[in-house]
């Protein structure tokens, strides 16, 4: 775990900002807080330990979301904030999000409609058989019991169970563009009110089996399918929501940390390094060194002069402190543009799923005439024949299994990738991984770990090993630098006083009475050349170099090999040195080696593999790649990296490891095998059933039944993926 | 089978009942696919406290 200080939380026990990051409930309030650094199932049962006195908490492994209810008479939310942060999971709060939480209590409800449906459905089924049985005399007193207690049974299937589709079908009619709901909702309002009239009349078919069967059945294929969608929107949202809330602000001569709500323009704010700037505005005094990898998906550092203009949202990756007179506050940000701008993508629908909802909506006006014809032209063998037949090619040929063929698919598959540690973000990339032939990797942070440590160190002088580690760890304690990372681990054993930052990116102390300096090495070892080296000195003479190494990745080899058996080439593209470029690749067993490229480098390489008909993934870390990632056919992001590169990421390892790449590969040859099965079955099926529904040679069970299974079979299909 | 016109009102209070659990299960959070629930079997019992 990385030394960083636990902050200072007491902030949050302030009732303004406590009551802008939480909601009442009947206990107290309730929070959600993304968490940092929980990666399984152990992690999951730590966070829960840490918060013993906060009360229901639910973990969100996939998401990385902790929510949980607490007392504020009993217990200050700035106790619990720090017991999580103690125990490695840095939590970030954001301001409350009324819509996420709107999104868990509607998929509460779809859950509730679905058990409600399957469990009456499955009742009304009890009752239903004598009706298959025509042979079969019942006395008439019972079925009339049956009937009526069917019809008992089947009203909150339809009318609660059933209500999102009559809702949806009204709003895509005011529309005029009528979606597949639209001859559900027919079918099932035929079937509800011609059977509740039967049944009230005491003679005549019913129908309420097929109804309830038909809601139970395509309200689960829509509940798998929302599932995964509301999971890719809840990690979106943390990205998004890495606004910080409280601000440090100059009140005269001290710091005081204050909710950012309550700054005015004006307010000289205090950023420290390695934290993000609350406010857009003006930097004063010294110049900075600024992360604005949230903003531009770049992350190098760009150096702003004093009076430039700083957004919010930018890292302070300098090694001061800064001050920035604030200019504009919370919804004026540059920051909240960009959720903005977040929420409203995650809200558009795939061009994926807008062609099956097209093939769909062009299949259900012909079902729609196809049926008012059918019964049109049955007309003189009575009324009830007419319905019958309008209903049986209502439900036979509706096209359920065509617009479940393939988002059951995509669910099913994304919900094993999920399993697995990869969040599919964009369910489209589905097809083009299936053709992937080229895997691009990025070195730092992607086939390395991000951060580095100590691998070698070379004393100069008399100076041995142990000691110079403890001068150098003394001489970082305090900073958040990635340099500073490494020696975390060193013990402490001495301190230094008098710590001062110096230009360059050097630091220097008094450990003992004796000035040293630790910087960046004037000269590099030979021999040595892939690793970063420091130098530690005094003031007359360098005392001892420090070699740092970003550590590979432990399943990097396993998952390459895999990739390459499955007939992938494999290619590595870095900005660093080529010496350390080949340092990696070497026992990778890569060969294909770019260093030293460039961001427009790494994007042209791309294109030209592109050009030779390459369908290229690119997995990076956002770091130096934006762009290049950007530009793959599909684009797989760390966890790690800047929060832009993940947004516009196809797959994002959620797991921080490379491990599931070959399982995302093979998933997406299945999920694409899959869907092509189904939709070939779907539309099959529905061709060869028209003619039959049309002349009346389908009876209404039949027809349930064909629908029923051609659905089931489409969706137990896809669940093979699962697997 | 006479029996069947109170044994079937018998089993709608008791579908009426199951529906109702569900509900209340489903709108109360007790379903959502939280990860802790599977994870609460490997955590050891929190120490008794003063």
């Amino acid at each position: 775990m990385a030394a960083d200080p636990v902050r200072d939380w007491s902030v949050y026990d302030r009732p303004a900002l406590r009551d802008a990051v939480s909601v009442a409930n009947a206990r107290g309030r309730e929070i959600l807080v993304a968490v940092d650094g929980m990666h399984c199932a152990a992690c999951v049962a730590r966070v829960e330990q840490s918060l013993r006195d906060a009360g229901s908490v639910r973990v969100n492994l996939p998401a990385r979301t902790v929510e949980f209810s607490w007392n504020p008479a009993r217990t200050p939310l700035s106790g619990l904030l720090r017991a999580l942060d103690e125990a490695g999971f840095r939590p970030q709060v954001f301001d409350d999000d009324a819509s996420l939480r709107a999104a868990a209590r509607a998929r509460r409800r779809e859950l509730a409609r679905l058990g409600v449906s399957a469990i009456l459905s499955m009742q009304v089924m009890m009752l239903a058989w004598p009706a298959y049985f025509p042979d079969w005399q019942v006395e008439p007193a019972l079925d009339q019991l049956f009937h009526w207690t069917q019809w008992l049974l089947a009203t909150p299937v339809v009318l609660y169970g059933g209500w999102p589709f009559f809702r949806n079908a009204w709003r895509a009619l005011r529309q005029r563009l009528p979606d597949m709901d639209v001859p559900v909702a027919l079918a099932l309002g035929i079937a509800y009110f011609a059977s509740a009239w039967r049944t009230v009349a005491g003679s005549g078919e019913i129908w309420f089996d097929s109804a309830t069967m038909f809601v139970l059945l395509l309200g689960a294929g829509r509940y798998l399918e929302g599932r995964t969608r509301s999971l890719a929107t809840a990690r979106l949202r943390r990205l998004a929501g890495s606004q910080p809330l409280t601000a440090r602000r100059f009140d005269g001569v001290v710091v005081v940390e204050t909710p950012v709500a309550e700054l005015r323009e004006g307010d000289h704010v205090q950023v420290r390094p390695g934290e993000a700037v609350p406010v857009d505005g003006a930097l004063l005094g010294v110049p900075a060194e600024l992360d604005e990898a949230l903003l531009t998906g770049e992350s190098r550092p760009v150096r702003r002069a004093p009076g430039a203009r700083v957004l919010a949202g930018s890292v302070n990756a300098g090694l001061q402190a800064l001050t920035v007179r604030a200019e504009r506050l919370g919804a004026a940000t540059h920051l909240s543009h960009i959720a903005r701008l977040l929420n409203r993508a995650q809200a558009e629908r795939p061009a994926f799923q807008q062609l099956a909802d097209r093939l769909a909506g062009a299949f259900i006006l012909g079902v729609l005439l196809l049926a008012a014809l059918g019964a049109f032209l049955a007309l003189d063998r009575g009324a009830d024949t007419a319905l019958a037949i309008a209903l049986a090619v209502l439900v036979a040929s509706c096209p359920c299994a065509l617009s479940l063929a393939v988002p059951t698919a995509v669910a099913a598959a994304s919900s094993r990738l999920a399993g697995a540690g990869a969040l599919l973000a964009n369910p489209a990339a589905l097809a083009r991984l299936r053709d992937a032939d080229t895997f691009l990797f990025d070195k730092t942070g992607t086939l390395t770990r991000p951060g580095l440590r100590i691998a070698e160190v070379r004393p100069l002088d008399a100076l041995d090993t142990p000691r110079a580690l403890a001068l150098a760890a003394a001489l970082e304690h305090d900073s958040v630098h990635p340099i500073a990372r490494a020696f975390a681990a060193v013990p402490a054993t001495l301190r230094a006083g008098a710590l001062r930052h110096e230009p360059g990116g050097g630091v220097s102390g008094t450990v003992e009475g004796v000035r040293y300096r630790l910087g960046a090495a004037a000269a590099v070892p030979a021999a040595g050349a892939a690793l970063t080296w420091i130098e530690l000195a005094d003031d007359t003479r360098p005392l001892a170099l420090i070699g740092l190494a970003a550590p590979l990745r432990p399943e990097a080899e396993a998952t390459l090999a895999a990739l390459r058996q499955r007939g992938c080439a494999l290619e590595l593209l870095t900005g660093d040195a080529a010496a350390a470029a080949e340092a990696l690749a070497q026992p990778l067993g890569l060969h294909e080696v770019r260093a030293r490229a460039s961001a427009e480098d790494k994007l042209a390489h791309l294109r030209a593999l592109q050009a030779q008909g390459r369908v290229v993934v690119a997995v990076g870390d956002g770091v130096n790649d934006a762009p290049f990632l950007a530009g793959a056919d599909v684009a797989v992001a760390m966890p790690q990296g800047a929060a832009l590169a993940q947004a516009r990421a196809d797959v994002i390892l959620l797991g921080d490891s490379l491990a599931p790449l070959p399982l995302l590969l093979d998933t997406a040859r299945r999920a694409t095998r899959i869907g092509r099965q189904n939709l070939a079955w779907a539309l099959a099926y529905n061709l060869a059933v028209l003619p039959l529904a049309m002349t009346g040679a389908l009876a209404h069970w039949m027809a349930a039944l064909g629908m029923s299974l051609s659905s089931l079979l489409v969706v137990g299909n896809a669940l093979r993926l699962e697997r | 089978m006479e029996i069947l016109f109170v044994l079937i009102p018998l089993s709608l209070l008791l579908v009426a009942l199951a529906v109702g659990a569900f509900v209340w299960a489903a709108h109360s959070g007790q379903l959502d696919a939280g990860q802790d629930v599977a994870a609460r079997v490997l955590r050891d019992d929190e120490p008794p406290r003063p």
